[in-house]
């Protein structure tokens, strides 16, 4: 009995050890397979997740943590609702590409332009998160499946339309033109680290009101919880579906214009998805348990795995995928603790008569 | 052959289900456990049929000390149990459902279902029992799947059965059935444990009872030994305080007419419903769970899609409105089950007290909401009602069944709308906060409010309603007013349940 | 029209179907098992690796082939420990799942072979194919079923002995209860945890063979993110049969028939992204077609 309950009281402390100890014998085995030399990777993890001539590094973890943290605000803000909305990374590329099409058109407009290819981003990403929302509540099409489907049109169309239509051939590369330099999102003073960090503040502020101060933020977290609660107390639940989808649609959106105005000052193919944004922001707002006051965290986390992981690779030749592997495993790590997440993985859904 | 159970003692993380609790259950001999919910009844029988191994204590099997690793051990003693929800599978068979874990088969693990249809077959015809085999168990009537339950335990051989509130499902004359079954049984020297909480059941066949009060023995001994007044205070422990039943005035005034509606339920041959409350009036509907009843609430409510015919609230035909509009139109509605239906339990107290009213300028100003001012408000029905919590910002997963369903109470009753929709509204909760929501059901009625009460309890419908039918397969009866044989004229459509439909039809 | 239906438009079907129905087997038997297993992209990429890797190095198919089934069994293992045993939400696991193989092949590919993007070489042994002299004369057969690897003809039989198994097997009744109810199972003495382990382990076996069939049945090669989707294209008509395995092989044949042909239809001059697109839009038609109709015949209204 009394060992026991000694146990009781040990056990997270166990089992947190355990987790690090197990992360640690993984990164451990994937140096050794790539013959790294152990102190030159640790050393390069360091400096470059947060150091750098005049801290120049840091200031490109800044830079991946807003683009992380702002795909990370877009998932959990659809997740409290009970939307298991996965298809944020279609969301993210058509919202970036229309800004990076209309900044194209609006380059000379200055600030007013940057402000009207953000807006057109955001609501091309609400548009395309609102139609896998519509999918669901007027077709019956389970939100998972849809939202994840509808990645794939997003990608191929925009790849398509990068490679034909709009693509600036003599780069050589599918992509857009290079967006003039008047519509680039301004730097802070001395630095490389664009303005776009703000606006993910900027967004994660209002959230931040949403979620606790308003109505919608008070019924959308009730249907997170209980979808029958909420339709049975006669709430307009279609409404909430749909604005809910529309806010985090638009967040990745905005995410996808910054990608563009700040960082790339165009539309290349793939840009978007291969560094797994999308998904890291999947990650980080399950890491937070859904808790919107701590995604900056997580998000400067993924981020310094993330630049760390690429210093490794230009010092000591270590690819940096590892980053990826190393954030899937601590997801399996928390994932006990944060229990069931949809009514859909529980049961096989609503049957009927 | 003896059971005993020595100083058993559950502990659930901080609550002490079962404490040191010791009982002996004879062969040929039916031995009744009774107690209110949560009482313990479950837990320790969870013990004895090996579903639960955290307990401490013995459990010795004549007199020889015995240790279960998982149920199969006790099945392989031959100790069999009919759970409170059936443990059958809707989409198999019959015959899939009985030979589950006891499969005949092959080399390489293929059923061999003709011999094992044979077997049964002759199992059946023993005992006199009529079941089609290859039937999938969704189209079974609930005594059929009762049946089925008692038919598996058979199978295995079993000698002790214990059987967890069986007859909770049953219709009056579905029972006498059963216990029909339960003395032909006792005749072959099994031992039967039988769980309940119906008082009259005890009285009527078990030859030992014990009763149970959070997780105690209060008293164990022959039936002969003890009179039912004696049970029904040792299950209680506390007298309760005596309703207080005002006789409201019934205005003549329709609030909710059903006409001819037809339910989109399983039950595809029911005739079309009509139905009517007045001001001031409770109409209980009473019969066995799922029966319809759900599906009659939800139409009234609008999540659920009526075949024809017409819903009439207030004069106005909201058949074809919205969940949205109707509550807003004013009907409150506690459900059944409080925890998916009536609150959200991983959200704060809080956060349950407002629902379609949050856009009222007390609770909030645009889009923003006053979270002081709901607070408040939450506190005042904590004190009103009086629910035990620690505070507004506590989860409602904090609270207990009864409190929680206080705290649905307390939100739809606060609206004093018309009309109040309540199903099964003491379901799984103390005998206090029975009590307690009764008098408030009762209160709410004599301010004028028109009640519609659907509840499995006999014993609820005889001291709330004022008039009641009883619903069975789809179908409702004729109204019952209430007068000196109100519960027998009740009980009497139920025991005639079976054969409803020719009676509406011939 | 014949540029479309030509000779290797009909070979190509079998070729495209059986990764997609490999791994749909898997994630049937968990979805009738009540595992809501969507990681099976993750599941066929890292299969896929491990069959390079494993044909590579001993210069055997077969050898690739084990290996590819010890990848899918890893992943398998590590679905078992977080969601049976420390009790994680499926569907968060199997997206960790889905990165983890992504990330991970990704890493192996660039630390041991030294390259990235794409890895072929002559070494690597592909799956043998088989001749069926008896349908040599039937054309059409012939052309569709004829000269294809083995594990095309493993799939179709695998299809038919789940149907047999999951009808008439004991293990195959316990799948069953234990998806609909484990506390039933339970009751009746066995370990729903344990048989949704076994289950587990089916689905990774075979999602491993999908994953060899992708990269050593035909080419030959590793190619970074080589599932591109199959995955979730299988996740869908898993969805849709409610994991039944025969209404589920028909409806993959469907997909797998689409996938020819977009692929002969590029030929015809057509972007490529826009006939790479048709598969999925066949698959989201198909999806919301279905759906519809089930939110038909519902009589509650959810949202």
């Amino acid at each position: 009995m009394k060992s026991k309950e000694i146990l009781k009281i040990l056990r997270p402390t166990i089992e947190i050890f355990y987790a690090f100890f197990s992360i640690f014998i993984l990164i451990f085995l994937l140096l050794y397979l790539s013959d790294a030399n152990f102190s030159l990777a640790f050393k390069g993890f360091i400096n470059s997740s947060i150091g750098g001539r005049n801290n120049a590094y840091l200031f490109s973890t800044f830079s991946k943590m807003a683009l992380i943290s702002g795909m990370a605000i877009a998932a959990l803000v659809a997740f409290r609702g009970g939307l298991f909305n996965i298809g944020g990374e279609g969301q993210l590329v058509v919202g970036g590409f229309a800004c990076a099409f209309t900044g194209l058109l609006v380059s000379d407009f200055g600030f007013i332009g940057i402000l009207i290819s953000i807006i057109s981003g955001m609501l091309v990403g609400a548009t395309w998160a609102l139609l896998s929302g519509f999918l669901t509540v007027y077709m019956g099409v389970p939100l998972l499946v849809g939202s994840l489907l509808l990645n794939y049109p997003a990608r191929f169309i925009t790849s398509y339309l990068v490679s034909h239509p709009f693509r600036d051939v003599q780069s050589g590369l599918p992509q857009t033109f290079l967006l003039s330099k008047n519509i680039w999102l301004p730097y802070f003073p001395n630095t490389r680290l664009d303005l776009g960090i703000l606006i993910i503040f900027f967004v994660y502020v209002i959230c931040l009101i949403i979620f606790y101060y308003t109505k919608h933020g008070y019924h959308s977290k009730n249907m997170g919880h209980s979808l029958s609660y909420v339709k049975l107390s006669g709430l307009p639940t279609k409404k909430i579906v749909f604005k809910t989808m529309a806010l985090s649609g638009a967040i990745a959106g905005i995410v996808g214009s910054i990608a563009v105005l700040g960082i790339h000052h165009r539309f290349t193919d793939g840009m978007l998805v291969q560094p797994l944004y999308a998904w890291t922001g999947v990650i980080a707002a399950l890491l937070v348990n859904l808790n919107l006051w701590f995604v900056p965290l997580a998000g400067f986390f993924f981020a310094a795995i993330y630049t760390g992981a690429a210093g490794m690779e230009r010092i000591a030749q270590v690819p940096k995928e590892i980053a990826t592997v190393i954030q899937a495993v601590i997801i399996l790590f928390v994932v006990g603790k944060l229990g069931s997440l949809t009514n859909l993985s529980s049961s096989k859904g609503d049957k009927d008569d | 052959m003896k059971i005993s159970l020595r100083d058993i003692t559950i502990d659930y993380d901080n609550l002490r289900a079962i404490d040191d609790l010791s009982l002996e259950f004879h062969e040929g001999k039916i031995h009744a456990l009774v107690g209110e919910n949560g009482a313990g009844k479950s837990s320790l029988m969870s013990v004895l049929y090996g579903l639960n191994l955290n307990y401490s204590g013995k459990i010795l099997f004549n007199d020889k000390e015995i240790f279960w690793s998982s149920p199969k051990d006790a099945i392989q003693h031959g100790i069999g149990m009919v759970h409170q929800h059936f443990m059958l599978i809707d989409e198999l068979s019959v015959l899939e459902n009985i030979i589950l874990g006891y499969e005949l088969d092959d080399a390489l693990g293929f059923i061999n279902f003709a011999k094992i249809q044979t077997e049964i077959k002759a199992l059946l015809k023993l005992y006199d029992i009529n079941l089609n085999l290859s039937e999938l168990v969704t189209n079974l009537s609930v005594a059929q799947k009762q049946m089925v339950e008692i038919i598996k335990l058979l199978y295995r051989n079993a000698k002790v059965l214990i059987l967890d509130e069986p007859t909770a499902v049953l219709t009056p004359n579905e029972t006498e059935m059963f216990f029909k079954t339960l003395r032909n049984f006792r005749l072959e020297k099994k031992i039967i444990i039988l769980i309940t909480h119906k008082i009259d059941e005890v009285m009527s066949i078990s030859d030992h009872v014990s009763i149970l009060r959070n997780g105690k023995l209060i008293n164990s001994s022959k039936l002969k030994q003890t009179t039912k007044k004696k049970i029904e205070e040792q299950i209680v422990g506390k007298k309760l305080p005596k309703l207080n039943v005002r006789r409201g005035i019934i205005d003549e005034q329709k609030i909710l007419e059903v006409n001819s509606l037809r339910l989109s339920t399983r039950f595809s041959h029911s005739q079309p419903i009509d139905l009517f409350i007045k001001q001031g009036e409770i109409l209980g509907i009473a019969g066995v769970s799922g029966n319809g009843q759900n599906e009659l609430i939800e139409s009234i409510l609008g999540v659920r899609k009526v075949l024809s015919g017409s819903i009439e609230y207030l004069q106005e035909d909201i058949t074809h409105k919205s969940t949205r509009y109707r509550r807003i139109k004013g009907i409150s509605f506690i459900p059944q089950d409080r925890r998916k239906d009536g609150l959200a339990i991983k959200s704060k107290v809080w956060e349950n007290v407002i629902t379609i009213n949050l856009s009222d300028q007390k609770f909030s100003i645009g889009p923003f909401v006053k979270k002081k001012s709901i607070k408040n408000y939450a506190n005042q029905l904590i004190n009103e009602y009086s629910i035990k919590v620690d505070n507004p910002n506590s989860s409602v997963l904090t609270m207990s069944g009864g409190n929680m369903q206080k705290l649905v109470v307390a939100r739809e009753l606060s609206n004093n709308f018309p009309l109040i929709i309540i199903e099964n509204p003491t379901w799984g909760i103390d005998v206090g906060s029975i009590a307690f929501i009764h008098q408030k059901i009762l209160d709410i009625k004599a301010k004028g409010a028109a009640i519609l009460l659907v509840s499995n309890e006999l014993d609820e419908i005889e001291v709330l309603a004022d008039s009641a039918v009883v619903m069975y397969e789809g179908n409702i009866s004729k109204r019952i007013t209430k007068d000196i044989k109100f519960r027998e004229n009740i009980a009497s459509k139920m025991l005639s349940g079976v054969h409803f439909t020719e009676n509406i039809n011939g | 029209m014949t540029e479309i239906f030509d000779p290797e438009f009909f070979s190509s079907i079998a070729r495209l179907t059986t990764p997609i129905l490999l791994a749909a087997l898997g994630g049937s038997i968990c979805h009738r098992a009540g595992i809501f297993n969507i990681g099976l992209e993750g599941f066929i990429l890292l299969g896929a690796f491990m069959a390079v890797l494993g044909s590579f190095y001993a210069n055997s198919a077969f050898v690739g082939a084990l290996t590819a089934v010890v990848g899918g069994l890893f992943l398998s293992i590590i679905f078992a420990e977080f969601h049976l045993r420390r009790k994680g939400d499926p569907i968060v696991i199997s997206i960790a799942i889905n990165i983890l193989a992504l990330g991970l092949s990704t890493y192996l590919l660039r630390s041991i072979f030294k390259v990235s993007g794409v890895f072929s070489h002559s070494e690597i042994e592909k799956i043998p194919h088989i001749q069926l002299p008896i349908i040599e004369n039937v054309k059409i057969l012939n052309l569709l079923i004829n000269d294809q690897s083995i594990l095309f003809y493993l799939s179709i039989v695998i299809v038919f002995i789940l149907h047999y198994f999951l009808k008439y097997h004991k293990f195959g009744l316990w799948i069953r209860v234990v998806g609909e109810n484990p506390e039933v199972l339970k009751s009746s003495g066995i370990n729903p945890v344990r048989i949704k382990f076994l289950v587990l382990l089916l689905c990774g076996l075979l999602c491993g063979l999908a994953g060899a069939q992708l990269s050593i049945s035909n080419v030959g090669l590793f190619v970074e993110n080589m599932s591109a989707g199959r995955g979730w294209i299988a996740v869908v008509a898993v969805l849709l049969c409610g994991g039944r395995p025969i209404p589920l092989f028909l409806l993959i044949i469907l997909f797998g028939l689409v996938d020819s042909l977009s692929l002969r239809i590029q030929g015809l001059g057509l972007p490529q992204q826009i006939t790479e697109l048709l598969p999925y839009i066949v698959c989201l038609a198909v999806l919301i077609i279905v759906s519809y109709k089930k939110l038909r015949t519902f009589s509650r209204i959810i949202y």
